[in-house]
Parts: structure tokens; C-alpha cells; sequence
């Protein structure tokens, strides 16, 4: 026989159905004799019935055949993703199974591809040592690490691609802002400038029907504000922001009313993170480090509203 | 930023999580009460799980895996933008959970037969006490009675342990009873 604070524990379980035969059957025998009990487990088994017998009517919110119509398109971009990066791993494997092959045919092939270098670089050097056999031992020095990184480099390229490569509709979106980003800073000579929030705010705010509001403090991220532009984008105009970080320009996208997935490409040699939130699309631009631009990009998107 | 590589997705796979969306978005809804961030967070939701979809285990509830996906990632975004809104303090959740849920031991428990009481509530009043509910309890209540899935399948979307998913379950219920009995017009 159960008491009253043991049986706190069976009712959920009980009313779910849930519970083993012997300890079902000793929650009925308690019930049988405290109306509490009982009156407890038949409100909670009433509110149970209720929603499960409403459960079509509390479900009748469908989501947006928007959402629907994007999130089918993931699984397409996923399988390409997985394409290209099963392509990128092929390549990346013959080109170290040719590695492999040039060095057993011939070890002396990057000293040989040092001097073309070389050559390209010094066209003084004349072309004999293009075919020399025996290099000079000063070149190979000064140049051997730089192959071993070349290669290093070109794989990492590979590898590192594979792993990021976008749809194609968010690499044009990119490749679209990164052209921006290069052509405004270029254009404006903003980098040596300084600008206030304010103003940039009042002024964005002014060309869009929602309000910018800009990070309070940049300078947490190393950033610095140094001026926004217009910029069009398909049918409509964007907001561009400029900040300076470390020396080098940022740009900062906002993109009203377009949704996209969250994702990072690398596109013309620039880096660009790209988020939505708030039915905006938010894109950080900038040739540094994936690792410095994911930051950036971190601050940004717990700062910007 | 998506750091994972990506897995195959089959067909099967495909088919069987998209026939979740609804529910999900639904529940994206519930989390977010905002229909362009609970859209953005379902798109997420799928993201990650078409990326990770080689670490679901055939023969498990994918609609549940979904889910805990789906929480977990409203959870790290809540955490991440540390939003201005205040958070329920699970713990104080858990205190008022552990309390005895109203007319268990006290006199005076429900007089009419709540049979009666649960047919005569109108499908719109029914919304909106469940809406009304504090989150804890209405995440738990919902996953549990509308969205029908296992105390352990809620304790891993929520991230509680399965005794704290029933007795958030239990005082939810209660909860809803009680705004539902003051809703009777002979109780009003």
C-alpha cells in the first residue's frame, strides 16, 4: 500500500500508462481509498485526454511553403557539398599520388621546379638553369621550404575548400559582395577615415524602411567604424558598413528580407560569414584569417539588431 | 559558423525529416513566439542535421532526434546573443515543480466531473491556456501530449533529467486544469 508522498512520483506515469503492472496496480488500490489522490490523477488524466484528443486542431500551424521550398533545398545543397567535397578529396589524393610518383621518378624534381620559379621571378638567371640537372646549392636552400609550403599550401586550399564550398546562389551573393566590398573601399578611400555610429545610423536609417543599429562598442572586437554606403543588390539597395580591423578593411552587409542558411565561403580570396536574423541577411566580409573573420563575425551577430 | 563536414543524405532520410517540418516549426514557434526567427531556427535545424545525418542511428526516432536538435540549438543561440529577455531560472522552475500541484492532498478538489470540464472547453480557450503556460511546463506538457514523444526522447531535447520532465509534465497539467476550470462560466 502506497502512501499519499510515495505515490507523488507513480501519477505522471501512471496516467501516461507507463507504469509496470505491479506498481500500476498498487497506485489503483491507493486510489480506491484517498479521494485526493484520486481527484489528483483524474484532473491531470482529463488535461492528458483533452490534448490528445485536440492534438489536430492545437496543430493546425503549418510552416510557410517558403520554409518548406528552402529547407529541401538544403538537402540538395548538402548532396552537392558532399560531391564536392568527395571531388576535393580525389584531388587532393592524386595530387599526393603524384607527388609520391615524381619523387620516386626523379628526387630532384622540386629543385628543378625551385629554379623555374626562380627563374620566373629573376628573368636575369637566364633559361640554362631551367634544364640544370645539378642546381645551384645556395637556390636549393632558399627555396626548399618554399615548395614544402607551396604543396602544404595547395592541399590545405583543396582540403580547406571542400569543407565550405557554398550553394552556387550564396557563392554569386558573395562574390557580388566581395566585389563591394573591394570597389567601396577602393572608391572612398575609407580605410584612413573615422566615422560615429550615430551619424552612420541616422543615415541608414534614413534609406531603409527598418532601423540600423550598429555594435556600441567595436573596439571590443578590434574594430573601427570608418563609414557605410548604399550599395544595390538585384532589385534593391543593401546597407554596406565599413570598419577598419587590425589596418585591413571589414565590411558589413545587411541585406533587408532575404533568408538564407547560415554558412562560410571563402569567394576571390576573401572570407565572408553569412547569418540571418530577423527576416535580414547579414554578411561579414574580409581577407584575413577564417579565424579572425569568425570572430568578427561572432561579435556582429551578437551585437547587430 | 557551420564547421562540420557534410554527410550523405539518403532519400529515406530526406524524406522521413522533411515530413517533420511542420511540427518542428511549430515547436520553433513555441520557442521563439517569432515567425522569422522560428523559421530562421528550423532552416538551422535542418542544416546541422543533414550535415550530421550520418551520426542518426537507423531504428531510433528521427522526429525526436530532430527535436533535440532543434532545442539544443534554440539553447546555444539563447546562451550565445544573451538575449535582454529575462530567462526562467530552471531551478526556481524545478522548486515550483516540486511543489504539491494544486488539490492533491488539500480539501476540496475538483466538485463537478472533469470529463465534464475538459468537454465543454472551447478549442480557442484551450490555445490560448496552453500558450499562457510558463515555458518549462508547456514544453514539456506539449512534447509529452501533442507531440506524443517518451520521457526520455523530452529529457534529451530539454536537457533534464527524465524524473524532472515528469514533474514538469505533472505540475503543467495541473497548471492548465486550474485555467481551465476558471474558465467554466459557473466557476467565473
Amino acid at each position: 500500500m502506497h502512501n499519499c508522498d510515495s505515490l507523488d512520483p507513480l501519477v505522471t506515469p501512471f496516467v501516461d500508462g507507463e507504469l509496470p503492472d505491479r506498481d500500476r496496480r498498487a497506485v489503483e488500490e491507493h486510489l480506491r481509498v484517498c479521494p485526493p489522490c484520486h481527484s489528483r490523477v483524474t484532473a491531470e488524466r482529463a488535461v492528458h485526454d483533452l490534448l490528445r484528443a485536440r492534438r489536430s486542431t492545437l496543430c493546425r500551424t503549418e510552416a510557410p511553403d517558403a520554409l518548406h521550398l528552402r529547407c529541401a533545398e538544403l538537402v540538395q545543397a548538402s548532396r552537392d557539398e558532399q560531391a564536392n567535397a568527395e571531388t576535393a578529396e580525389t584531388r587532393t589524393s592524386q595530387r599526393l599520388q603524384n607527388f609520391q610518383n615524381r619523387e620516386l621518378a626523379n628526387p630532384n624534381w622540386r629543385q628543378n621546379e625551385n629554379q623555374n620559379l626562380q627563374n620566373l621571378q629573376n628573368p636575369n638567371l637566364g633559361t640554362p638553369n631551367l634544364r640544370t640537372r645539378t642546381p645551384n646549392p645556395e637556390l636549393r636552400t632558399l627555396y626548399a621550404p618554399w615548395s614544402a609550403f607551396a604543396l602544404a599550401a595547395s592541399l590545405v586550399a583543396v582540403v580547406g575548400g571542400a569543407f565550405y564550398v557554398a550553394t552556387d546562389n550564396t557563392r554569386v551573393m558573395a562574390a557580388q559582395l566581395v566585389a563591394d566590398h573591394e570597389k567601396c573601399f577602393a572608391m572612398n578611400s575609407a580605410l584612413g577615415t573615422h566615422q560615429s555610429a550615430s551619424i552612420v545610423e541616422q543615415s541608414m536609417g534614413a534609406a531603409f524602411d527598418w532601423p540600423v543599429h550598429l555594435p556600441d562598442e567595436p573596439v571590443r572586437a578590434g574594430l573601427e567604424l570608418v563609414g557605410a554606403r548604399l550599395c544595390m543588390y538585384g532589385q534593391g539597395k543593401i546597407a554596406h558598413i565599413m570598419y577598419r580591423h587590425q589596418g585591413k578593411p571589414v565590411s558589413v552587409f545587411m541585406l533587408p528580407k532575404t533568408m538564407r542558411a547560415q554558412e562560410f565561403v571563402e569567394v576571390l580570396g576573401k572570407e565572408a560569414a553569412i547569418w540571418c536574423a530577423n527576416n535580414r541577411t547579414f554578411v561579414v566580409v574580409a581577407g584575413e584569417p577564417r579565424r579572425n573573420v569568425e570572430q568578427i563575425a561572432s561579435f556582429m551577430q551578437a551585437s547587430l539588431h | 559558423m557551420p564547421r562540420e563536414g557534410l554527410r550523405l543524405v539518403s532519400p529515406a532520410f530526406e524524406a522521413e525529416a522533411l515530413a517533420s517540418l511542420d511540427s518542428l516549426y511549430r515547436a520553433a514557434l513555441r520557442l521563439t513566439r517569432n515567425a522569422a526567427d522560428a523559421e530562421d531556427l528550423v532552416q538551422d535545424t535542418y542544416l546541422k542535421a543533414f550535415r550530421a545525418a550520418d551520426r542518426f542511428e537507423p531504428g531510433t526516432n528521427l522526429r525526436a532526434w530532430l527535436f533535440t536538435i532543434l532545442h539544443n540549438t534554440a539553447r546555444n543561440r539563447a546562451r550565445d546573443r544573451a538575449r535582454d529577455t529575462v530567462a526562467i531560472d530552471s531551478e526556481v522552475v524545478d522548486r515550483a515543480a516540486d511543489a504539491p500541484p494544486p488539490g492533491s492532498r488539500s480539501a476540496g478538489g475538483p466538485d463537478t466531473p472533469e470529463t465534464l470540464l475538459m468537454r465543454d472547453t472551447l478549442a480557442p480557450d484551450l490555445q490560448a491556456a496552453v500558450d499562457e503556460l510558463p515555458e518549462q511546463f508547456r514544453q514539456a506538457v506539449w512534447l509529452r501530449d501533442v507531440e506524443e514523444f517518451s520521457y526520455a526522447e523530452i529529457a534529451a531535447m530539454l536537457s533534464i533529467p527524465v524524473g524532472t520532465v515528469m514533474s514538469r509534465i505533472s505540475r503543467g497539467r495541473h497548471l492548465l486544469f486550474d485555467k481551465l476550470r476558471a474558465l467554466r462560466p459557473a466557476n467565473a
